[in-house]
């Protein structure tokens, strides 16, 4: 991680703590619209990972908010596209969803049943593992997406391999990790009190937002489908 | 919601040195060759010595080895993408599997200067083959239960005992094996490597035929075997240290969630260029998941070379690589008619791998032992 990303994620924790109260406007006066501008049209000239970095950070701390499309907005001069849409889902769903593992492990390590810890049973301990390995490929998947992006200098289309990808793995890893996280909390996590919900809630409706499953199966299903099989591990690898 | 925003596994660029694209093509010009052995089903366990030999004699093996005994000094991420490689295209790896993966390299770390210079050689000429005696009838997933012994007497170390489930022994010429050399010791203390030629006297091998009717395991009986002392790898009383560096070893590697490739390969050539809608997604999500996978191998294999342990994450690969070549046979019978009569090479493929799934969440570990690995990198042991 570059310095230059350590510092822009330390100022997206403090930015995205306030928005939690008081909207866009801190984050627009932060300046975080710019991230992607080049730096001689006064931006930021920040690049694709810079991006997923905060956008994980917005996840977890802003779910609901639409800092994304703000920022590809800005980048693009105008409304974002699917692809870019997918992306910034992705990025939101790899902060989400390690926040919501990060909770789940703290309630597990805290509230006890049968005189210990849940987390000391080893069928607690199972399913959180699965919630780890799924946060970690949506975690995986939207880095390399970024990845793809700087590759092609910020064009979708020639990036549209690796988005759809990242998209159709995190929606299927939300459906895991969403379950396990409810199921590992009883009941609190189903009240409107307890934060879980924040998290959970609108991971659940990423999954249909910029494209759903049908939608990046076939996109993704139709381009292989072309390559055929071997031309599948060709394209792979000489990406 | 103060959240700790350290990220559950963050990707590391992979980054070999070297011209990527040509080895990749030295290995498919290698391949093409050799294009009747390939598409095998299950491919790092069926061994073909044939393919091995002319896999080192091209210098595709050993190839983290120092030259001094016949290794070609190249990065482990060229080996690695030699392996992506052969794994791909269903090559018939098993031969050499285990000696060019973990045996070579635990040698090279541990292993005495006689062993390095007796059997480094051949590992690389791709004509020397070893197997791990690991498990016993009473030590499985509790590995620290081995009971084998070795004693040391004037002549050397003799070993007495059994090994069981041990992958190609009857095809091997050495077994490392994990015993105890510490009389009364218990549980991980105590226990030794020793590298066991399969010829010596008091070995028996007895062959255990799987499921789908092949042989590919065996149980081993050592009655008294004699070793000299440089046949110990490691110091004494290191083994479970070893061992366990070995399985990281053994968890990180493509082969994970490639091993079923030609499965994935036949599907969508079977579905041809325009497939119904169905198929389309099915195919979307298979390649959406081997492509994560792929990112996680990758980046694991860059912390290995970079000198960390990734102990977790490796066992994160293992255990979603097991669960997606698990599942591929299974999604593709749901979706694709193919019923028991058909004969192509997709329902010969999916058939063979729906029986051969089972033990991809055994070996090297099961998941419930892998998922306890990962709980504990998670604080919760
Ligand atoms: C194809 C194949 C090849 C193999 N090759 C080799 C080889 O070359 N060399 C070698 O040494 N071994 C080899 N093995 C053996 C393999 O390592 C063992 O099968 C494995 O370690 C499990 O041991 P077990 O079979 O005795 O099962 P057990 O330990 O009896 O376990 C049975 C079930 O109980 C579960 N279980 C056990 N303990 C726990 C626990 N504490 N918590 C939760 N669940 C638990 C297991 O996960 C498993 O599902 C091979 C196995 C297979 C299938």
């Amino acid at each position: 991680m570059s310095e230059q990303r350590a510092l822009l994620c330390d100022t997206a924790e403090a930015v995205f703590a306030e928005a939690a109260t008081l909207g866009m406007a801190p984050v627009e006066e932060a300046g975080f619209g710019q991230l992607l501008l080049a730096e001689a049209d006064g931006g930021f000239g920040g690049d694709w990972g810079d991006l997923f970095a905060v956008l994980r950070i917005a996840g977890a701390n802003v779910p609901s908010m639409a800092i994304g499309e703000h920022i590809v907005g800005q980048w693009l001069g105008g409304e974002v596209t699917k692809p870019y849409g997918a992306f910034i889902r992705v990025a939101q769903a790899a902060g989400a969803m390690d926040a919501a593992l990060a909770m789940s492990i703290d309630y597990v390590n805290t509230r006890q049943q049968f005189g210990k810890p849940l987390g000391k049973f080893q069928a607690v301990q199972q399913v959180l593992a699965v919630f780890a390995v799924e946060a970690a490929a949506v975690n995986v998947a939207g880095a390399a997406a970024a990845a793809a992006l700087d590759r092609a200098a910020g064009d979708a289309e020639t990036a549209l391999f690796e988005i759809a990808c990242a998209k159709l793995r995190t929606n299927k890893a939300i459906g895991q990790a969403t379950a396990i996280a409810h199921q590992v909390h009883g009941a609190i996590g189903f009240t409107r009190e307890y934060d879980l919900h924040k998290l959970t809630g609108p991971l659940l409706d990423w999954r249909s937002d910029h494209g759903n499953d049908a939608y990046w199966g076939n996109v993704l299903g139709t381009k292989v489908a072309k390559l055929g099989g071997a031309g599948l591990w060709a394209d792979i690898t000489a990406r | 919601m103060a959240v700790n925003m350290q990220q559950s596994f963050s990707i590391y660029p992979f980054d070999p040195p070297g011209d990527v694209a040509a080895l990749r093509a030295e290995v498919r010009a290698f391949l093409a060759a050799h294009e009747p052995k390939l598409g095998v089903p299950n491919c790092w366990v069926v061994g073909d010595p044939e393919f091995s030999s002319a896999l080192g004699a091209a210098g595709f093996l050993g190839m983290i080895l120092p030259k001094t005994v016949g290794g070609h000094e190249r990065h482990p991420l060229e080996r690695y993408v030699v392996i992506e490689e052969l794994l791909a295209a269903g090559a018939p790896v098993g031969a050499h599997w285990i000696a060019d993966r973990q045996t070579a390299p635990l040698i090279l770390r541990y292993g005495s200067e006689e062993a390095k210079t007796r059997y480094l050689p051949g590992i690389c000429k791709g004509q020397l083959y070893t197997c791990i005696g690991l498990s016993e009838p009473g030590a499985g997933s509790d590995l620290a239960a081995v009971r084998t012994t070795a004693r040391y007497t004037l002549d050397g170390w003799r070993i007495s005992g059994q090994k069981i489930w041990t992958s190609g022994a009857h095809m091997s010429h050495v077994m490392l094996a994990l015993v105890r050399s510490e009389e009364g010791s218990e549980r991980n203390a105590g226990l030794s490597q020793f590298l066991i030629p399969m010829d010596a006297p008091g070995i028996t091998i007895r062959p255990i035929i799987d499921m789908g009717g092949d042989h590919h395991f065996n149980e081993v009986f050592f009655d008294d075997v004699l070793l000299p002392e440089w046949a110990m790898v490691g110091a004494r009383g290191q083994g479970w240290a070893q061992a366990t560096a070995e399985l990281a070893l053994e968890r990180s590697g493509p082969e994970r969630y490639l091993s079923s490739h030609v499965l994935m390969t036949a599907l969508i050539d079977a579905a041809g260029p325009d497939p119904d809608l169905q198929i389309k997604g099915l195919i979307g999500e298979l390649t959406a998941e081997l492509w994560t996978l792929r990112q996680m191998s990758l980046s694991t294999a860059a912390k290995l070379a970079a000198g960390e342990d990734p102990m977790v994450e490796a066992s994160m690969v293992k255990d979603l690589g097991n669960s997606f070549e698990q599942a591929l046979p299974q999604r593709v019978q749901a979706l694709v008619d193919c019923p028991s009569t058909r004969d192509d090479d997709l329902a010969r493929l999916m058939r063979a791998l729906l029986i051969a799934a089972p033990s991809f969440s055994l070996r090297g570990g099961t998941r419930e032992i892998i998922r306890g690995i990962i709980a504990r990198g998670l604080g919760l042991r």
